[in-house]
């Protein structure tokens, strides 16, 4: 990769942005060439999304020159960004979920001729940039019947389609699997060796450490500092620039031996989601679980909650058997369930993080709230789970660490003694990360029982005291702290030894 | 800890922002009713520029009483919006009810069971409601949809569409009658103003039906009975409705089994004028009044200024659309 100012592809210079009291970014460059892989990383609030958004022309810049192959351009809007050669794939997908792939890649930009859509010559531009991508499913089944991958595939399809040279990324590998995220990474190298430039945005640095030829650092909207593959890429050296500091290793150990069974899971099946599931979690104890997207493992842990029905199998709490028709029952035997989707099924957004907190039980006379006795009771329970926000505020304002801390906090109000962390850290910064880590560990030191469900391998190596393993609906292994390795817990959950 | 500073940070910044846009944004958020209060004033003052006459205390507790029952239903449909429902029947539920009542009389039953009759008759039509789109799925626009022609199909049956004439003339002494120079309908609709604040705003009920209406997998996941509240919502609504077809068929001492034809728009439009959102989540017993109160407000300045009935629907339409247009703007 040559690195002189003539050939850089994009610059973007001076680039500053303030919100009302808030400076989102000072003074940044970002400098993309082709054929590189650029990860932009920063904890939340860092401001990389700005950037993004700016580059994308969807926000535009208070201060700072844009130039793109060394000539000047103002981008008001995305239409213009994508006239220029700059492309999204969003977090979120933007396709539109009952149009095919066909569809959805020329949506906005279809040829016709007297009001009718050329589809043969639609249908020719798409799966040209389909098969560049190895895009195997069919292109005319209506995309929400396709995987997290295979839409996403059909986001950057549509990007080749609008002939981008920069492809910008936001979390490309959030939900996918490792599998799926491996498939991703080779396209996206293939994609680099034809010349194309990827702003690849990551809050998980393995992915950096494999992809990213360079790598740019925001922290507080500030520029820490752009560095290239090799020495100066390391976990180490990576964190200190977005933290502003080190970060002692997770791993955390009980202080105490497991106790008592909590939770005895015997044979849990559900039609077309998993079958004959058997495991247990002891007071005190951290049992991870390991698989890939659609191995069944939040569809189990909401038959546990109560959220969806069993269809065969039994649940013991305490030694008691239980059968839970509605969260309402698994709450009442003390059983919380913290979602992976916290927006919509965590919390309530427009509420009060005091209304959310003391949600499964405000304390009331008579049925009449006392709001006095609900903010205290919120205020010490988020205390509790090292939060010192405001409980006035309303949840949707929250940082993702600080809406965990909030789902956490409500669920100690209920005295739960068994909690159920479905992606614990999901979207959740370094420096939160850590927080969340100690917390749970310290739920487990004074007795509770935790199941955590985790698609991030170190997450599961530091946290687990053991991991179950599942696939395709079926338990596979178990495996204690000691016995684990990632290499072991990937064989098993991908299939690769059996 | 660099989170929590951070969002402090913002905490702060939002606290100290002075601008003028934003200082009106804090009086929406802490005030939800002040852009619909803002249009009733600015509409009684220009009927009032036009034509001074129409400023008198006669006049004003005119509007308030041809307002009472648009209100005590706008407050009614609330309880269902805020629940990210919607009750399309209401109007006849208040038809259905209304000659329960007044069949009871006819056949010779003491006024105060007639009314007990009449309750029970709308807590019923609610629970039929509440019973189908919990335990169905189905959306709560189909069903209701459906029970609008299923309620006025039964009014017209058991009225054997005729209107019912002939009522004990005590029933409008009591319900259409003053206390001092105040209507009773305005006593009662301004009581289930009091309940329905109290209600939704300290009362575990009220707190629940804001949850599931703004995060209804939120509330169930934290253990809240969501079905039983949701069917809760649409009894309330429908009881509300017979006490709404009392006070009309008090008022014109007869029972018509048409009558809740022209009840269900104002109800809506007074709602969600008053701050209820469509998605549900969000509504104001107060600002639903103060909708009834604008539309109310419309009709009779508009007749006062001679202007056609004709027109008068467009006029209203238009300014309906107006005051949403205002309270859309109010969320940027």
């Amino acid at each position: 990769m040559q690195v002189s100012a003539n050939n850089s592809l994009l610059v973007l210079d001076g680039v500053s942005k303030a919100w009302p009291g808030v400076k989102a970014l000072q003074d940044v460059r970002l400098e993309l060439f082709p054929g590189e892989i650029h990860a932009l990383i920063g904890e939340n609030g860092a401001g990389k999304s700005t950037l993004l958004k700016i580059l994308f022309g969807v926000h535009q810049a208070d201060t700072g020159t844009l130039h793109i192959e060394g000539k000047p351009v103002k981008l008001a809007g995305p239409g213009e960004a994508i006239a220029n050669g700059i492309s999204m794939v969003h977090q979120e997908l933007s396709l539109v979920p009952q149009l095919n792939s066909i569809q959805n890649i020329v949506l906005g930009r279809e040829r016709s001729v007297a009001g009718f859509i050329d589809w043969a010559d639609a249908r020719k531009q798409a799966l040209v940039a389909l098969n560049r991508l190895n895009f195997t499913a069919d292109p005319n089944v209506s995309v929400r019947r396709l995987s997290i991958g295979q839409q996403q595939l059909v986001e950057l399809a549509r990007a080749l389609a609008y002939d981008a040279k920069v492809i910008i990324m936001d979390e490309p590998t959030a939900s996918l699997s490792g599998h799926e995220s491996e498939k991703l990474f080779e396209i996206l190298k293939d994609l680099r060796s034809s010349g194309h430039a990827i702003v690849y945005v990551s809050h998980r640095l393995a992915e950096v450490f494999t992809l990213a030829d360079r790598a740019t650092v925001l922290r507080d909207g500030k520029l820490i500092g752009t560095v290239l593959r090799g020495k100066e890429l390391t976990e180490k050296s990576l964190v200190r620039m977005m933290v502003g500091r080190g970060l002692d290793d997770h791993t955390t150990l009980p202080h105490t031996p497991p106790g008592e069974i909590m939770l005895q899971v015997d044979g849990l099946s559900r039609h077309n989601d998993f079958q004959n599931v058997s495991f247990d979690v002891r007071r005190g104890e951290i049992v991870g679980m390991a698989g890939m997207i659609g191995a069944g493992r939040t569809e189990v842990a909401r038959c546990i909650a109560g959220a969806d029905v069993m269809d065969a199998g039994k649940i013991h709490v305490r030694g008691k058997q239980q059968k839970f028709k509605s969260p309402a029952d698994s709450v009442k035997a003390g059983i919380a369930f913290l979602t992976e989707d916290r927006k919509h099924q965590g919390l309530a957004l427009r509420m009060s993080l005091a209304k959310n907190i003391t949600l499964p039980a405000p304390p009331t006379w008579l049925s009449f709230i006392n709001r006095r006795k609900q903010n205290d009771s919120a205020k010490s329970a988020l205390e509790k789970a090292s939060s010192k926000v405001n409980v006035s505020r309303r949840a949707g304002t929250l940082s993702g660490g600080n809406q965990q801390k909030v789902v956490l906090a409500k669920w100690l109000l209920t005295k739960s003694e068994i909690f159920i962390f479905d992606e614990p850290t999901r979207g959740i910064d370094v420096g939160a990360k850590a927080e969340i880590y100690a917390l749970m560990r310290e739920l487990t030191d004074q007795g509770a029982a935790i199941l955590m469900i985790s698609s991030e391998m170190p997450e599961l190596l530091r946290m687990s005291d053991r991991i179950v393993v599942m696939r395709e609906g079926k338990k596979v292994a178990e495996m204690k702290r000691a016995e684990a390795s990632e290499e072991l817990v990937v064989a098993w959950a991908t299939g690769a030894n059996s | 800890m660099t989170n929590t500073a951070q969002d402090e940070v913002i905490d702060q910044t939002r606290l100290q922002t002075t601008s003028k846009a934003s200082r009106f944004k804090r009086i929406f958020a802490e005030w939800p009713e002040f852009g619909i209060l803002a249009a009733l004033v600015v509409t009684v003052l220009c009927f009032s520029l036009i034509d001074p006459a129409f400023f008198s205390g006669y006049n004003f507790i005119n509007i308030c009483l041809q307002a009472s029952v648009t209100a005590i239903l706008a407050m009614a449909q609330t309880t269902v919006i805020i629940t990210a429902g919607i009750d399309l029947s209401i109007g006849s539920a208040v038809a259905l009810t209304a000659i329960v009542s007044a069949m009871l009389m006819k056949v010779g039953m003491p006024i105060p069971i007639a009314m007990l009759g009449a309750l029970a008759a709308g807590a019923l039509a609610g629970l039929f409601n509440g019973l189908i789109i919990t335990t169905t799925g189905i959306t709560p626009f189909v069903v209701t949809l459906g029970t609008m022609s299923v309620f006025s199909g039964l009014a017209l049956i058991i009225a054997n569409g005729q209107t019912v004439y002939g009522l004990p003339p005590m029933f409008s002494d009591v319900l259409a009658g003053k206390i001092g120079f105040v209507p009773i309908p305005i006593i009662i609709a301004l009581a289930v103003l009091t309940i329905l604040s109290i209600m939704l705003r300290s009362t575990k009920l009220g707190e629940y039906l804001i949850a599931i209406g703004g995060a209804r997998e939120v509330a169930r996941l934290a253990g809240i009975k969501v079905a039983i509240y949701t069917a809760a919502a649409y009894v309330i609504a429908s009881t509300l409705a017979s006490i709404a077809a009392m006070i009309t068929v008090a008022r014109l001492g007869a029972a018509d089994p048409i009558i809740g034809a022209d009840l269900l728009l104002p109800s809506v439009a007074a709602s969600v004028m008053g701050g209820a959102d469509l998605m549900g989540g969000k509504g104001s017993m107060l600002g639903a009044v103060f909708g009834a109160l604008l539309i109310a407000t419309l009709q009779a300045g508009l007749t006062f200024l001679n202007v056609q009935a004709f027109y008068q629907q467009l006029a209203i339409g238009i300014v309906i659309i107006l005051a949403l247009l205002f309270n859309r703007l109010q969320e940027y």
